[in-house]
């Protein structure tokens, strides 16, 4: 029995490392081929934690030269058998350990091999994806954002944004939507754009994702192709030094994901189901219809010249209200006909839904080849009204070795997704979201005998229960990603990989009213087909040479193109006959047929020079030269550099601080761009409009600009990584300032020249800021530990330069673009409070003075902004023996909103909705200090007074932030002499919830506010979809 | 494998090139050398011209009632708020005035036409109608924004102050060509569009047949519009005869046939704008936008008012025949009520009802009506002699059935511009020309609720250019009264 004990030795190039391994590889697999063994013996161990003494649960331990190896058990045992006498490289590896190495003599002696484990606590040995590459991230000069397997581990979320949100420092990440497969809003270190607003630059094991042609019928997004199952990290080139290789299409961050491969040795399965309910993660709180009745007699008293409700007998005025209520409304259906409804709308509109998921991998290979083969099926059940969404996928990652110089490298993935969706997003009347404000408690759904009420607030088409029954939006999805990429290692030091990526997305929406929910057409149905195909290639070289052991030199030259086509195509139809069919067949009037396509292309050429002195000073070039179609003819190409450096200071002799291991200082600055105008934002064009008896127009509706070009973003960014106490502790501090310059804007023309004006490049925005990873072991022992992993980001947002340096929608209250002052500016009238004297609203003009009268607008000042200033997350890990609880916070700070269909339906019944139990503190007597002003029976009906409802001021304007217990699981691993009775390699089972908490003052549905996922401005929501809490409980096993 | 590896490498270099980038085109619109280069777009470019107009809030709606409701025609029913601040007019702001911006979007159109279309694309007589019809339209635009803007010729008021509109004659096909111009006086204003119509006028020559069109007729009818504004009587009186005579068409003249004149196909019309209900809105929107929503159906918004009722006398064929009801007029949902406090016949003005169902109609810009004012006012004038102008405003009146011409009417010349202003009021209600008659004539503009909204030398008789519209455009001088840019 022997006992190693060795700490692997960082090797300086990932790649190169692997390509040489594999050369290796194949010689030894031919060597091999010829013998003819005549002797095997068996080996077995424990693989152990170092510091804590434990077992190393499914750590891979592998034969290198044999292509031969086995999972350990839960408890780090192992065991190969029939290796043939020889001496072999006996590799060990776990995630979160340093991979360990040494030469094993196999003969008959050999019996026991155990093996210790170094835990890999500081992650500055992590391979890190880069644009094109990988390298260690010790080796990083820029700044990016790391989410790891061991990250996301066990968390089930149901997509790629969702992992992101709180575990990047200085990625926001909002949902723009609760509805399950809803899009997010990802916002790369700020709003750098005002009109060419857009997603970060999302690759997918170098597939870029096209964002075009998304289904108008619910949220959703394009990486739902992803089964988050399979990802193995997420990588987020934030800084200019590190994203300035995606050139034209980085300036708003290029988010790289990168999926699980499988290893080499004995084929290992996951299998893993899961189940759980949803329900809304916050609710809103509605009054009553006796309460409602309440407050409208109040109302009325008032203006028959009540001076005091509290000390009045004002039952004459409720029950002028009660009546008036029984006969607008009807009575309530249950009832003799005496009583009001009170119908909880919120309640029958959102309730209840399930989750399940499965899924299933098998991962594992030898010499030539390994694989991983996932498929996965999830139905979630969304809250609102029948809303679901379902994912099937299935996903094939393939590398083959051909010969000694090749690599084949294949990763495709299959996915059908289905998503039944609901409207939403705005003041609509036959949105669910928008119905739970519209209803009043005394309106109700069904009649006594099941039939639907026509009296709903906006009559039956619009009746919630007709939009849940007789309305349908289906969106089915079906996503085909793959890549193939082929690897040419002509020599030792050069790499040529070449890589074809395609992405083709299939949308179809369906949309259909019964006769009932669209009597003016005797319902319809509408169709519409989407098409994507975005496809992309490259071919990249790659070099390293390292001079007299200190030099090295690595250099990466590289050519790309990007075709991103797009079409929709659609057709509606009107008139069924009775509610039998729902195809447009049946329908019988053809309403509309129309079809677009769409086009886009992309070329560039690029380059990667990378010094490094003795593993101590580092330096990179990077310049991209690109080409887009979407740009002037005069200015199509674009060259954007970035040079960026760091100096591992801790590697100095000069340096001696004990409880420092690592200490590296980085510095980086360099352009990006934005290439999200218009496709064809350069070009004059004539386009089709109007017609005159028969004939279709055309008209010139676009100047030429033949020297627009892309929005530019020039970034500095300072950081510094660090690891103490023996990778105790360890992290890194970023510091950054970004201008985006170039803005696009239309800049105006004279009218007279018949166009409003002409798209151009002025208008400068800067975002800065301080980004802060934390990440700590505190205790590490054989049976316990407990982690913590923290990170923040604080950030600034200016805007610098305008077209004509002037200010535009100046007066806006929500949208103004003002120089020197944030995007998402809000500018209401200020407060006064509500006169305990009479109960009339109050507000200060301009000069300060209390005024019961304010034209909207007139008394404006500068408030708050949309912009989140402190951002981050925070995540703990406790684990006893086998059971682990893993916590995960996510806050917000500093955002302020107007919940928008909140404030102007809930707050007052001018249209007798719902009211929010906001009115319940009202004034009712002289004296009275309230929050809100004395009942109104509708507008403005004191007249001495301003309508409340519409008379924005800083009363309606919260203050959105928040904390969330974003995750939290609870595991418990089955101990190996249960999972070995039954012969299986191991087992969990565990029970998590997502979003089972949140802190907040913001009083509406959810405060993470983002109407969309390109909302620059964040102040604003309407009747957004609420989000969603999530309880599960799941088990997982292998095989 | 190596030629794989070299298949792949080509195919991503070739990739590469330049010339995929350029070879990119978009599927609903085309260069502008395409379209100024087939007579297939030609044709395109033709029917934008006439679908800009139906397009053009401008040049619909506030064109029809925009100067009903600046002067006393109509005012907003109680309730509703749709021109409410034309008929109060109140402060210096861009809304309290007739716009008429969406104007330059007309003539870019008319300017392609004119001399934007490549040599050769279209024949001879093709081009000379598409060209007439260009510099029509473009005088036609010209004079309507210059009526906003500016003074009349000959007047003592542009003796002061002579800036009327931009004029632009060319095409904007560069940003070269959006250069900022400045404003050009009254008289070349006039000159130009004189200079447009007699050129118009000679390439149209014989073409009447189709008033859905540009026609001969119509440059006559314009050209005797625009000589009465510039106070051109003989020419106006020329003008307006030939009109008449070259379009065919005569006065209609029983009580059904004026009741009915507007709903469908206009017997009187020289220019009827044709609207598909179906496939084409006004303004956007026939049921929310057009001349029809804002005076009946959908909003019953500018009611006539007491001032306006009272002008017809009793048997007036045009009273039944224009105006119903208002509750009659009434939407479901929609309380429509109010018409009594601004005229005792509580009723609203349903002349220009749509017939095609939808809120929409064809839009009659002018018809031999007018022709008729204009020779009753402009011979009369010529000849300083009421009687040499009555003749023709009796047959106007026999035709309404609206009884004989009152002898005090003739009794000045004074008194008769009275009379012949109520009469182009009782005629043109809602056809766009009141606050214009009252500022050419140089009036106080009455309120519709009694008394003066405007003098006559108010500074507020000019519209103002919108401050942003200075900021892009620093050549352009603000009218006088009005805030000005820094």
């Amino acid at each position: 029995m022997r006992f190693v004990n060795a700490r692997f030795s960082h090797r300086k190039n990932q790649t190169l490392y692997l390509m040489k391994k594999f050369t290796f590889l194949l010689g030894a697999l031919f060597v091999f081929t010829g013998l003819s063994v005549a002797q095997t013996s068996t080996i077995r161990g424990t693989v152990t934690d170092v510091e804590s003494g434990g077992g190393v649960p499914q750590a891979n331990v592998f034969i290198v030269e044999l292509l031969k190896g086995a999972a350990a058990d839960f408890e780090g045992n192992y065991l190969i058998n029939d290796i043939p006498y020889g001496e072999y490289t006996l590799r060990v590896s776990s995630i979160g350990y340093v991979t360990y190495e040494q030469t094993l003599t196999v003969d008959a002696s050999l019996e026991v091999v155990d093996v210790l484990l170094q835990p890999d606590l500081a992650s500055l040995g992590d391979v890190i994806v880069t644009g094109y590459g990988a390298i260690e991230k010790r080796e990083l000069t820029g700044s990016i954002s790391s989410v790891r397997t061991q990250d996301i581990e066990g968390v089930t979320l149901q997509s790629t944004e969702a992992l992101l949100q709180g575990r990047a420092a200085g990625v926001t990440v909002s949902t723009t939507s609760g509805n399950p497969g809803g899009a997010f809003k990802v916002n790369v270190r700020g709003n750098g754009s005002i009109n060419a607003a857009t997603e970060p630059l999302y690759i997918v094991d170098g597939v870029q994702i096209s964002f075009a042609q998304q289904s108008s019928n619910t949220s959703t997004t394009p990486l739902n192709s992803i089964n988050p199952n399979d990802i193995e990290s997420i990588e987020v080139l934030k800084d200019a030094a590190a994203a300035a290789i995606y050139g034209a299409q980085a300036a708003a961050g290029v988010v790289l994901i990168t999926t699980k491969k499988g290893q080499s040795g004995q084929v290992q399965i996951d299998a893993n189901i899961e189940r759980g309910v949803r329900n809304i993660a916050r609710s809103v709180k509605y009054i009553t219809s006796d309460q409602y009745v309440q407050y409208m007699g109040e109302a009325l008293a008032f203006n028959n010249g009540v001076k005091d409700v509290a000390a009045t007998d004002i039952s004459a005025f409720t029950d002028i209200y009660k009546n008036f209520f029984l006969g607008f409304f009807g009575a309530d259906p249950n009832s003799d006909g005496s009583k009001l409804a009170n119908t909880n709308w919120q309640d029958f509109i959102f309730s209840e839904g399930l989750t399940q998921k499965y899924n299933l991998s098998m991962s594992g290979g030898n010499a030539g080849t390994v694989f991983r083969i996932s498929t996965g099926y999830e139905d979630t059940e969304g809250t609102a009204f029948g809303s679901d969404f379902t994912r099937l996928n299935i996903r094939t990652n393939l590398d083959q070795r051909i010969g000694e110089q090749l690599n084949l490298s294949i990763a495709l993935n299959l996915a059908q997704s289905t998503q039944t969706g609901v409207c939403q997003d705005g003041n609509f009347i036959n949105c669910p979201p928008s119905q739970a404000m519209f209803e009043a408690p005394m309106s109700f759904p069904y009649n006594a005998d099941g039939s639907y009420n026509i009296n709903t607030r906006f009559g039956e088409s619009t009746n919630p229960a007709v939009v849940e029954n007789e309305v349908d939006r289906n969106v089915t999805i079906g996503f085909l990603t793959g890549r193939t990429s082929l690897t040419y290692n002509p020599f030792s030091w050069m790499s040529i990989t070449g890589l074809f990526g395609l992405d083709y997305r299939n949308t179809q929406d369906e949309q259909y009213r019964s006769p009932i929910a669209a009597p003016g057409q005797s319902g319809w149905l509408s169709y519409t087909n989407r098409n994507v195909y975005n496809f992309n290639t490259s071919i990249v070289a790659n070099m390293e040479q390292t001079f007299n052991e200190v030099h090295t030199v690595q250099a990466l030259l590289g050519g790309e193109y990007r075709r991103d086509y797009s079409q929709s195509y659609g057709t509606r139809g009107d008139g069924f006959t009775g509610n039998f069919f729902n195809v447009l067949s049946a329908t019988a009037t053809p309403v509309s047929a129309f079809g677009v396509n769409n086009e886009w292309r992309i070329a560039g050429y690029f380059a990667n020079v990378k010094y490094n002195y003795d593993d101590r000073y580092f330096l990179s070039f990077v310049g991209r030269y690109d080409g887009h179609s979407r740009f002037g003819a005069d200015n199509r190409w674009g060259f954007f550099p970035s040079i960026s450096g760091a100096w591992r200071i801790s590697e100095e002799d000069f340096f001696d601080v004990a409880f420092i291991d690592d200490l590296k200082l980085r510095g980086g600055y360099g352009t990006t761009g934005n290439s999200a105008v218009g496709n064809f934002a350069s070009r004059g064009l004539f386009s089709v409009s109007g017609s005159y008896r028969g004939s279709s127009g055309i008209t010139p509706n676009q100047l030429a600009n033949g020297m627009l070009g892309w929005e530019q973003a020039s970034e500095v960014n300072i950081g510094l990584d660090y690891e103490l106490f023996s990778g105790r502790v360890f992290g890194a501090i970023d510091v950054y300032r970004k201008q985006n310059s170039d803005l696009l804007f239309g800049l105006p023309l004279p009218s007279s020249s018949g166009f409003g004006s002409i798209t151009s490049n002025i208008g400068k925005v800067e975002n800065k800021g301080l980004e802060v990873e934390f990440n700590s072991v505190n205790i590490s022992t054989r049976d316990f530990s407990w982690t913590t992993r923290f990170n923040f980001a604080l950030s600034s947002n200016e805007i610098l330069e305008l077209p004509y340096g002037e200010d535009i929608s100046a007066g806006s209250q929500f949208s103004s673009l003002k120089i020197g002052k944030p995007m998402g500016l809000i500018q209401v009238a200020k407060w006064a409070g509500v006169n305990p004297a009479d109960g009339r609203p109050m507000w200060y003009d301009v000069d300060g003075n209390i005024i019961f009268q304010n034209v909207n607008g007139a008394n404006d000042v500068e408030y708050k902004d949309g912009h989140a200033e402190f951002v981050g997350g925070y995540g703990t890990t406790v684990s006893y023996k086998g059971l682990s609880v893993d916590a995960f916070f996510q806050f917000s700070f500093g955002q302020w909103a107007h919940a928008g269909t909140d404030f102007y339906f809930t707050r007052t019944p001018d249209f007798l909705m719902n009211l929010n139990t906001e009115v319940l503190d009202r004034w009712k007597s002289p004296g009275d200090i309230t929050y809100y002003p004395r009942a109104m029976t509708g507008g403005a009906v004191f007249a001495e007074t301003d309508n409340y409802r519409t008379t924005e001021s800083t009363q309606g304007i919260y203050n959105t932030s928040y904390i969330r217990l974003k995750n939290l699981n609870v595991t418990y691993d089955i101990p190996s002499r249960f999972t070995d009775a039954i012969g299986i390699r191991g087992a969990s089972i565990y029970a998590a919830g997502v979003n089972l908490f949140t802190w907040t003052a913001w009083p509406w549905y959810d405060p993470e506010v983002a109407r969309s996922t390109t909302d620059i401005f964040g102040n604003q929501i309407y009747a957004s979809y609420p989000t969603e809490k999530t309880f599960y409980g799941g088990i997982r096993l292998q095989f | 494998m190596k030629k794989l590896l070299i298949a792949l490498l080509s195919v991503g270099f070739l990739a590469s090139c330049t010339d995929v980038l350029e070879d990119v085109e978009p599927s609903t619109s085309i260069s502008f050398e395409a379209a100024l280069g087939s007579k297939e777009a030609v044709d395109a470019i033709r029917a934008s011209m006439y679908s800009k107009i139906r397009a053009s809030f401008d040049f619909t709606t506030e064109y029809f009632v925009g100067p009903a409701a600046l002067a006393d025609l109509t005012y907003h029913r109680p309730g509703s708020s749709r021109f409410q601040a034309l008929n109060t007019a109140n402060g210096t702001g861009g809304t309290t005035h007739i716009g008429s911006s969406g104007g330059f979007e007309i003539i870019q159109e008319a300017n392609l036409l004119i001399n934007g279309i490549a040599e050769g694309v279209l024949d001879q007589a093709t081009l000379d109608q598409y060209q007439g019809e260009a510099y029509a339209i473009r005088a036609f635009v010209n004079h309507r924004m210059a009526k906003t803007y500016g003074y009349e010729p000959n007047t003592p008021e542009a003796a002061n102050w002579n800036l009327s509109i931009v004029l632009r004659t060319k095409a904007t096909l560069d940003i070269a060509d959006a250069e900022p111009l400045p404003r050009s006086t009254v008289d070349e204003t006039y000159a130009l569009i004189k200079s447009d119509l007699q050129t118009a006028k000679s390439l149209l020559s014989g073409r009447n047949s189709d008033n859905g069109y540009i026609t001969e007729a119509f440059v006559e009818g314009m050209l005797a519009r625009v000589h009465l504004y510039a106070s051109e009587y003989s020419a106006a009186v020329t003008a307006a005869e030939a009109a008449i005579s070259k379009s065919g068409r005569s006065l209609v003249d029983t009580e059904a046939g004026v009741a009915t004149m507007f709903k469908g196909k206009n017997p009187e019309a020289l220019f009827e704008l044709v609207v598909d209900p179906n496939t084409e809105s006004i303004a956007g929107s026939n049921t929310n936008s057009g001349p029809v929503a804002y005076t009946s159906d959908q909003w019953v918004a500018q009611i006539p008012t007491n001032e306006h009722v009272s002008k017809y006398g009793a048997g007036d064929w045009r009273v039944a025949g224009w105006h119903n009801d208002c509750i009659a007029q009434q939407t479901v949902g929609a309380t429509a009520n109010g018409c009594e406090t601004r005229n005792d016949l509580a009723v609203s003005i349903t002349k220009f009802n749509g017939w095609k169902g939808n809120l929409a109609q064809d839009l009659t810009y002018m018809r031999i009506a007018e022709m008729y004012l204009i020779l009753a006012e402009a011979a009369a004038k010529n000849a300083n002699d009421p009687s040499a102008g009555l003749p023709y405003l009796q047959e106007l009146r026999d035709a309404r059935g609206a009884g004989a011409v009152p002898a005090s009417a003739t009794a000045s010349m004074t008194a008769y511009e009275d009379f012949l202003l109520d009469e182009r009021a009782r005629e043109l209600v809602i056809e766009g020309h009141r606050f214009f008659d009252l500022k050419r004539l140089n009036r106080d503009i009455p309120s519709g609720l009694g008394g003066i909204k405007m003098r006559k030398d108010s500074y507020r008789i000019l519209a103002p250019y919108p401050l942003t519209t200075q900021n892009v455009n620093p050549l352009l001088v603000q009218n006088p009264g009005y805030a000005t840019a820094q």
